[in-house]
């Protein structure tokens, strides 16, 4: 988040980022405690909604930017990522937030994640991974697990997961992060750290899908399985020990803060600004860049 | 005295042939001549065989022309690969390397007997003078120097300010070696003079390339974003604008792919921000499906693509208009994306800043088109002066309008006032989903309808565009002679030469491609029997796109070559003679057989 983001202006409240569009999703669906976190989240960093740009692929989840007062954006599917990059890179001032599902971020977007991590653009990403497909009704996803049996799986899958938080954490992300809305105050204050994070943070969050989903995967039986890092004394520093913690992906649910660099490296976009400060004495105006096609100068 | 001259040569990669090229041009361009240079190689990333053709005339020119009048071969397998793109005729004078061995009776070119043929020892007098063979280059520009009679002084300058960095001794070698070659021409005049008469005007022109120019124009159209990914043959306006665009306060990224290009660049866009891509073939099909975003989405962007021979990779290095109906239609949905395409390298500059004020007025998504010719191919162009450049930004909100803001508001015009994130009281929700005039995502068909009509409505005054046409000869000659992009250059030239053999043929050029503005070629059509549409594709792209939308009279013919094999304008002037003829003959009375 830029330095800019920092001053509270007024005192916001949850309220102030609820927009007056009613969600489309089925009754339960955990997607309602992730935009309620957001809310939260936003509340407490106190930027104004019109300084915030919240960038979606397409799917259930991605339906998300729609349902708060920040400019919003629809995007396509998996494509939230570039998106949200040149929107960064266009205003560094901006509040950036980027959200979609598994598929969308592990399927049709992978190839993506890689890069905004590589260029560590400072904004947070939100996946909210229920293991299916949900808007296309409940097809294999690159997070089901082994085995599963679905419309498009209909004697079992064959693959394996994809193990997110390896993933991000495998390719250098600076700030690694799992919650679920089985917890809404450690989600909310997730997503906050998330996005007060000084470059890329990413957020895992375990949010079921109660139409396509499976029993194990619902909140009553989150609540019963999961472990908050903080109570295991997870030092989040410590890199090999965030990795060593994401293996039990799939098997056990750890909610916090995964991996936070103690000392975060420079941005893509606070480079940038840089180096436009450096360069922008070099030339009077704009007619400047037509000199290099002068043969007399 | 010549006004008008084509120069072809050929050499293997190590030998500089296409920086001789350059340094000629240059030279010419300051003396005040205009020239076009198109470089060619072969598939080789490294060495290979490369060559140039160029032209120098004293007045405005658009095209490489048609056979050489000077043909240069260092070796002659390299220059024989190059076939058709190098053609030698009679009227040619034929130079080669001595060190072929090769009687110059004896050379491999079938079925032809050149003008004049010299046998000259260029990599002797290189070693001689310049103490290497990688100095036959520069002997051969003494040796130009020499018979065309033009940019001694320059070349000479150019040579010192290249070598400089080199030291004095490396300076004075290169110089021996342009003077042997001068003096050499100057003791063996050829049999048919190729001295040049003085240009139009001897002020200083530019030396542009489509790429670069294309560049340089988006930032004089006050693009403050540009992402891409590497593709040839379009690199150069990425490598261009990672040089400049930061001293302009811009932002440069090498994407990871072309979706990913053009994904930043709708974000940029949708920040507020004027933004382009540029890509080639492969990478416009991987744009397609944002190009549909950024026009449900109503958001300004310009994407280049320079055409190179496809499907797939195809040709990389050459050039083909065989994209136009791709860009008219790689939607899905019902849509219109204006589509622009440059006759020219310089044409890019007008063509780039027209696209930039056409995507921020009508809030879409614009294609420019151009090809490896014009993006690669270095130019003379006049001096640009841009205190008469026009700009156009999109349309604001006003404050009264922020107070119940409705971004996709169902104007008049179609065209809607846009906010962008950090406006206050702006906030809305861009999709590609359907919305409603607020932007609620909808599904209802009645919305649809309307928001399609809108969409498709605003584009109408473009189509009454005429600026964006050439059209030339009288208003009522029977005789069409149609063309766009780079071979236009090719078109006008040959309508020159056909009006001043005094046939009745008129020119339209589009630069608006899509579009079809139906009234302008009706308006064309209306005096015409026959005529010729002149394309680089084998599909006949335009001529097919036209009879989709306008009543294209029925003896309009066709030529169209897949890239890689160039048109003449000769080639063009012969053809039309033919249709001409057909004319004369189909209106001659033939009494009727009862
Ligand atoms: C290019 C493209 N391919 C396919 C689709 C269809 N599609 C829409 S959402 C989706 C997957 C949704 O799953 P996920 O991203 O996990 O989000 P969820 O709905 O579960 O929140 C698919 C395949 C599309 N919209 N665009
Ligand atoms: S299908 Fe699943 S993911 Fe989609 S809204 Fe319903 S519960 Fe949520």
């Amino acid at each position: 988040m830029s330095t800019l983001a920092v001053r509270p202006i007024e005192e916001y409240t949850a309220k102030d980022y609820k927009s007056e569009l009613k969600p489309i999703w089925c009754p339960g669906c955990g997607d309602f405690g992730v935009v309620q976190a957001i809310y939260r989240a936003l509340a407490n960093i106190g930027r104004p909604p019109h300084e915030i740009a919240f960038i979606s692929g397409i799917g259930c989840s991605s339906r998300i930017p729609g349902y708060t007062t920040a400019y919003g954006f629809n995007t396509v599917h998996g494509r939230a990522l570039p998106i949200a990059q040149g929107i960064k890179l266009a205003n560094p001032d901006l509040l950036v937030l980027g959200a979609g599902g598994d598929g969308d971020g592990f399927s049709i977007g992978g190839g993506h994640v890689a890069h905004v991590i590589r260029r560590n653009i400072d904004m947070t990403y939100i996946v909210m991974d229920n293991q299916i497909y949900g808007l296309t009704k409940g097809q294999l996803s690159p997070t089901s697990r082994p085995g599963l049996q679905t419309v498009s799986s209909a004697h079992g899958s064959m693959e394996s997961p994809v193990n997110p938080l390896l993933y991000v954490l495998g390719y250098g992300a600076q700030f690694v992060a799992q919650g679920t809305p089985a917890d809404m105050n450690g989600l909310a204050k997730i997503i906050e750290e998330g996005i007060r994070f000084p470059g890329f943070a990413f957020i895992n969050v375990q949010s079921p899908c109660v139409t396509y989903g499976q029993e194990d995967q619902q909140l009553k039986a989150q609540k019963a399985m999961m472990q908050t890092l903080e109570s295991m004394k997870h030092d989040p520093g410590n890199r090999l020990a965030a990795m060593d913690l994401a293996q039990q992906y799939g098997e056990k649910l750890y909610t916090g803060v995964f991996y936070r660099n103690p000392t975060p490296g420079p941005t893509f976009d606070g480079l940038a600004r840089k180096r436009q400060q450096a360069m922008k004495d070099q030339v009077k105006s704009r007619a400047d860049v037509l000199n290099v096609f002068k043969l007399v100068k | 005295m010549n006004t008008d001259l084509v120069i072809g040569m050929a050499g293997s990669g190590g030998d500089g042939i296409v920086s001789a090229g350059e340094s000629l041009l240059t030279a010419a361009a300051l003396e005040g001549y205009h020239g076009v240079m198109a470089k060619s190689f072969g598939p080789q990333i490294r060495g290979g065989e490369s060559s140039f053709r160029l032209r120098i005339c004293t007045q405005k020119v658009l095209n490489t022309g048609g056979t050489l009048d000077i043909a240069v071969a260092l070796n002659w397998d390299d220059f024989l690969k190059f076939g058709g793109e190098l053609p030698v005729s009679g009227n040619t004078t034929v130079i080669y390397d001595a060190n072929t061995n090769v009687a110059p009776d004896k050379i491999p070119l079938v079925g032809v007997t050149p003008a004049e043929v010299l046998m000259v020892p260029i990599e002797q007098i290189a070693r001689e003078t310049g103490g290497s063979d990688r100095a036959k280059n520069t002997v051969v520009l003494g040796l130009m120097a020499g018979w065309l009679g033009i940019g001694k002084e320059k070349m000479l300058a150019g040579i010192r300010k290249r070598l400089a960095k080199k030291g004095a001794e490396t300076v004075d070698k290169a110089e021996k070696a342009f003077h042997a070659g001068l003096a050499y021409a100057l003791e063996h005049p050829l049999k048919r003079t190729r001295t040049m008469a003085e240009p139009e005007k001897p002020t200083a022109k530019f030396v542009v390339d489509g790429n670069d120019l294309c560049a340089a124009a988006a930032i004089v159209a006050g693009c403050d974003f540009f992402s891409g990914y590497p593709i040839t043959p379009s690199s150069e306006i990425m490598h261009f604008l990672g040089r400049e665009i930061w001293k302009y306060g811009g932002t440069m990224l090498q994407a990871e792919d072309e979706i990913a290009g053009i994904g930043a660049v709708v974000g940029a866009s949708f920040a507020g921000k004027k933004a382009m891509t540029a890509t080639s073939g492969p990478g416009m099909s991987l744009k397609t499906e944002m190009l549909g975003l950024a026009t449900i989405a109503e958001l300004p962007l310009v994407c280049v693509n320079v055409m190179r021979g496809g499907p797939s990779t195809g040709i990389p290095t050459k050039g083909e208009q065989s994209d136009l109906l791709q860009a008219a239609f790689s939607a899905h949905g019902d849509v219109i994306r204006p589509v622009l395409a440059a006759i020219s390298a310089e044409d890019m500059f007008p063509i780039t800043i027209e696209a930039f004020n056409m995507a921020e007025h009508y809030q879409t998504p614009v294609i420019v088109l151009s090809d490896q010719e014009v993006g690669q191919r270095k130019e003379t162009a006049e001096p640009i002066d841009v205190s008469t450049v026009k700009l156009v930004e999109r349309q604001r909100p006003s404050e009264k309008e922020l107070e119940r803001y409705a971004r996709f508001r169902l104007t008049e015009s179609g065209i809607s006032p846009i906010s962008h994130p950090g406006m206050k009281g702006g906030n809305y929700l861009a999709s590609g989903i359907e919305h409603n005039e607020a932007g609620a995502p909808t599904a209802n068909g009645e919305i649809h309808a309307k928001m399609n009509e809108k969409r498709l409505r605003k584009f109408n005054p473009l189509k009454r565009r005429r600026d964006l046409f050439i059209v030339e000869g009288s208003p009522d000659a029977p005789l069409a002679l149609i063309s766009w992009g780079s071979v236009a250059g090719m078109a006008i030239e040959a309508h020159r030469i056909l009006v001043s053999e005094g046939l009745k043929v008129k020119l339209l050029v589009p630069r608006l491609l899509f579009p079809v503005s139906e009234e302008v070629y009706q308006d064309f059509f209306l005096s015409i029997k026959r005529g010729l549409v002149v394309e680089q594709n084998h599909l006949s792209q335009l001529y097919r796109l036209l009879r989709m939308y306008v009543d294209v009279p029925r003896g309009i013919e066709t030529l169209a070559k897949s890239g890689s094999n160039p048109f003449t304008p000769m080639e063009i002037v012969d053809r039309m003679r033919q249709i001409s003829l057909a004319l004369q003959r189909e209106t001659q009375h033939v009494p009727s057989e009862v």
